[in-house]
């Protein structure tokens, strides 16, 4: 497997496969150390036993890997999955390099379907996710809606109703902040910082399905993507039905992010570096970018899930906390970047 | 010439006479002065009769004391006990509206450290409104901070009185529990995300009181967030939920708790909710959270 | 009805003026038809047009005798290939992976290409010069690189009709000659029906078998070159002082353009050369 300086040719399904096989295996190596990871000490040993299904794990241990840290690493690894997913594509699409899926309100619109749900006190089990979920997708729809004229979606129209969406909503956040009961507000504030303590397998089962098959549509765009990137216009020309890509991706990307966020809460930054990361080592080439962010996105989101829980230990902190501390150093360094991949124009 | 002489003497001697006049006067009209629990000085020149209280659980303490009578402004959630509620509304207790607090013509303001704002306590000091600051961290300084309230107004005698029927409470606790053994004890404040306390909180105070330990004492953070992992490791004898209302999303975070059976607590059923109204406020209702806590720690005792 | 690319009485306007209105012509294969007039008056727009990329208030554009509007767009990709007269590549693909791109009409279901889509790939930089190219990031190609490089893109369309939008803007003499011969050999040998949209109207005059003024939107003249490229259309069109006479050696309108000085100048004899 060739790094892209070394000038690799065009994307075969061979290098497809290999660079997903590799990072397949990050991704499981990863995991497994995370298993160990905790303030209940489990050596590697102890693991390797419990997943043969060795009677010699005590039921204390057995609970703490199968019922608190194994859901909340594979919940980890599916959010971070498909927010990088979501970020490659709407990067692509909007041709902006800023762009994650965040960017067209689904953040705000979830936060304020998941608060609302907070306020009313529903649990968090059922209600909030429910709630965050349906706002989401109602907040992309108007988004949608306002930003679709004669069928076709323009990207410069869809970027700037999401900043005013995302703005309006937000302060519509701050009033409830402001407005809220103590015992509220922590619950709100670890949402917004996203919080996958108390992951449970049940989330995880609601949102795979999903996201393996918008995964698997996006999939199928990617060439359109890749001629998309050049401009819509000369896309056209070379026979993409740019529209419909647009709707469909958008509409899937969007489907996806509020069905992790409503259970994740929002988390920052890994729609935005992942793609950038495996496009400046991987090339731009989006059938081997999607699945290289998309894995990506699942081992950096594990990793810094596993860090949230463990650097104040016994206590945790919210793992967007985190992403942000890992991110914004990284997005300046990007800025400051001459040649990052994108030509200014 | 000597005419405007003793005229000018005679102006200068009444100016002085008047200057001397004025700055006694003070002293002529009887005032007291308080330090708060801040240490602050808080002059007051007579018991006040219009007071403003900036917290729930100030205003808990004032009608404990019968002093309702003299409160003219009170903070939005101030809901206990029922007729609070009709008194005047003065903003909350994060966010006070100093200008309906002005309008209300206090002399007296009491606000808690916990909770209100310094720069909301400037402020009123400037008006010229003279403002108590309580600032309990223990049982025992809430029952002290409810005796000052009663001192700064004039009634000490009846507020020892009344204090004194809520020490005996406390200490009725104390020695029930003594001697016995001090089961671990997970107090959970927030459900979503895990929140416990430290010991620098009341609620540790209370734990302490009512024969229990505190599991989350040594943390650094005042309210920790706690992993789950690390409560299963700890294997708390006791778990609490301090809820808003019983029933709703905390009995169904109660049920929660039981999927953990490895938890003492759990194996033996002993997971119970509290009303956070009686643990969270630094009023007299906290001698009732004490003795709720205890009887949930200690169900062998004979409480009656 | 010979099958082409015919346009009929097509309107369009931007908001409240007419920017094209009342063109009607066809381009038929084997034919190379170049389109001059000044900024602005709706060369690309015309283009785009032809593409089926923009809808027209009035007329109809047909393609083979269908409206265009009735194709799918990978349909109209294998059918009309088209240079556009810049690209924007925000990521840097490699000069090979863009060409490439010209094939996505051809590729069915399946993502990847194969090895006939490399051939003809090469094949086409090979026509533009650009073979050497290949691994280079488009980012650092020259401009003219870079505007041969979307010719080999269009060509790997195998499109039987190819639209230019100025494709020799930013070349320098002998790549743009070579370009105008690329064009009409693609016409001449292998039948395409090619137009150019060109600022170098002489050289376009050489190499066009009809040719396209447009002014203001409409059709000023159209017609062989010689009928179109005179004096009095690009000096009246172009509000220029030209000097229009005819190229000894290929017998094909030469465009002059005058200062307005000489212009001024009234005893300067306009005359053609002498040989």
């Amino acid at each position: 497997m060739a790094l892209r300086g070394t000038r690799d040719q065009v994307v075969t399904p061979l290098r497809v496969l290999s660079i997903g096989i590799i990072l397949s295996i990050v991704l499981a190596a990863v995991a497994f150390v995370s298993l160990s990871m905790g303030p209940a000490k489990v050596s590697m040993g102890t693991i390797l036993d419990w997943c043969a299904g060795m009677g010699s794990v005590d039921q204390t241990t057995s609970m703490i890997l199968a019922s608190i840290r194994l859901p909340r690493i594979l919940l980890a690894g599916l959010v971070g999955f498909t927010l990088s997913l979501g970020g490659v594509v709407f990067q692509a699409l909007l041709r902006n390099p800023l762009a994650e899926p965040f960017i067209l309100g689904i953040s705000s619109g979830a936060a304020i379907g998941a608060i609302g749900g907070i306020v009313l006190g529903l649990g968090f089990s059922v209600g909030v996710p429910l709630l965050s979920f349906i706002s989401a997708l109602a907040t992309i729809l108007l988004v949608l809606g306002i930003s679709s004229r004669h069928g076709g979606l323009e990207s410069s129209t869809l970027l700037l109703t999401g900043v005013i969406v995302n703005a309006f909503f937000t302060a519509v956040i701050m009033f409830f902040i402001a407005t809220a009961s103590d015992s509220r507000l922590h619950s709100m504030l670890f949402w917004l910082y996203g919080d996958l303590s108390q992951s449970k397998y049940i989330q995880f089962s609601v949102c795979l399905p999903l996201v393996l098959i918008v995964s698997g549509v996006i999939y199928f765009f990617s060439r359109h993507l890749n001629l998309i990137v050049g401009g819509e216009e000369p896309a056209l020309q070379m026979g993409v039905e740019v529209e419909l890509v647009k709707w469909v991706a958008f509409i899937g990307i969007s489907l996806v992010t509020g069905v992790v966020v409503a259970f994740s809460g929002i988390i920052g930054f890994v729609g935005l570096i992942v793609p950038h990361l495996m496009r400046i080592m991987l090339g731009p080439d989006h059938r081997l970018l999607i699945p290289a962010s998309a894995l990506g996105g699942a081992v950096f989101l594990v990793a810094a899930d596993t860090v949230a829980r463990m650097i104040i230990s016994p206590s945790e902190l919210p793992v967007g906390v985190i992403t942000a501390f890992l991110g914004a150093p990284f997005f300046i360094y990007l800025l400051k970047r001459k040649g990052s991949q994108w030509n200014q124009d | 010439m000597k005419e405007a002489r003793f005229r000018c003497n005679f102006s200068r001697s009444l100016f002085l006479l008047l200057l001397i006049v004025l700055l006694c006067s003070p002293l002529k009209v009887r005032a007291a002065t308080f330090r708060d629990s801040l240490g602050r000085k808080v002059v007051l020149s007579a018991a006040p009769e219009r007071i403003v209280s900036l917290a729930p659980s100030i205003t808990e303490m004032i009608y404990f004391l019968g002093l309702d009578a003299r409160l003219v402004g009170v903070t939005r959630f101030s809901y206990f006990p029922e007729q609070a509620k009709e008194k005047a509304r003065v903003g909350t207790y994060t966010d006070i509206n100093l200008e309906k607090v002005v309008t209300l013509d206090p002399d007296l303001v009491i606000a808690t450290a916990d909770g209100n704002r310094r720069e909301d306590v400037e402020m009123l000091e400037e008006a010229g409104i003279p403002v108590y600051v309580v600032n309990p961290r223990r049982v025992g300084q809430i029952l002290e901070a409810i005796e000052a309230v009663g001192d700064i107004c004039g009634i000490a005698h009846r507020a020892r009185e009344r204090v004194g029927s809520l020490r005996k409470r406390v200490a009725r606790v104390e020695g029930a529990v003594q001697g016995r053994g001090k089961p671990l004890v997970l107090l959970v404040i927030n459900v979503k995300p895990l929140m416990s306390v430290n010991r620098s909180t009341t609620h540790h105070d209370i734990i302490g009181l009512a024969g229990g330990r505190n599991l989350a004492e040594d943390q650094p953070i005042t309210y920790p967030r706690l992993s789950l992992e690390e409560v299963i490791r700890r294997r708390p004898e006791v778990i609490i939920i301090s809820s808003m209302e019983k029933g709703g999303e905390h009995e169904r975070a109660r049920r929660e708790w039981f999927r953990w059976t490895t938890i003492p607590a759990v194996q033996k059923g002993r997971v119970h909710v509290i009303s956070s109204d009686l643990i969270d406020r630094a009023a007299p209702r906290i001698v009732e959270g004490l003795e709720e806590m205890a009887k949930l720690i200690h169900p062998e005792i004979p409480w009656h | 009805m010979e099958p082409g690319l015919t346009l009929k009485s097509i309107s369009f306007s931007y908001g409240n003026h007419w920017s094209l209105e009342g063109i009607s012509f066809g381009l038929k294969k084997g034919e190379l038809v170049g389109m001059i007039g000044p900024n602005g008056s709706g060369k690309s727009t015309l283009l785009r047009i032809m593409d089926g990329l923009i809808r027209t208030d009035t007329g109809e554009v047909l393609l083979m005798n269908s409206p265009i509007s009735r194709y799918r767009r990978h349909e109209v990709a294998r059918q009309i290939a088209m240079v556009p007269q810049e690209a924007i590549f925000r990521f840097n693909f490699s000069v090979l992976e863009v060409v490439l791109m010209g094939r996505f009409s051809h590729r069915g279901l399946f993502p990847f290409e194969e090895k006939e889509d490399l051939e003809i790939a090469r094949e086409s930089m090979l026509r533009t010069g650009t073979l050497d190219l290949e691994r280079r990031s488009i980012h650092e190609l020259s401009g003219g690189e870079k505007q041969r490089v979307l010719i080999a893109r269009a060509l790997t369309q195998k499109a039987q009709f190819i639209l230019l939008d100025e494709p020799t803007s930013q070349l320098d003499i002998r790549h743009k000659v070579e370009i105008f011969e690329l064009i009409s050999s693609l016409v001449r040998v292998q039948g395409f029906g090619v137009m150019v949209v060109s600022h170098d109207i002489s050289l376009a005059a050489q190499h066009c078998n009809r040719m396209l003024l447009l002014n203001k939107g409409r059709m000023y003249r159209i017609g062989s070159p010689d009928e179109v490229v005179t004096t009095d259309t690009i000096r009246e069109v172009y509000e220029c002082p030209v000097l229009v006479d005819k190229n000894p050696i290929t017998q094909t309108p030469r465009v002059t353009v005058l200062s307005r000085r000489s212009e001024n100048t009234k005893d300067i004899a306009v005359q053609p050369l002498s040989h």
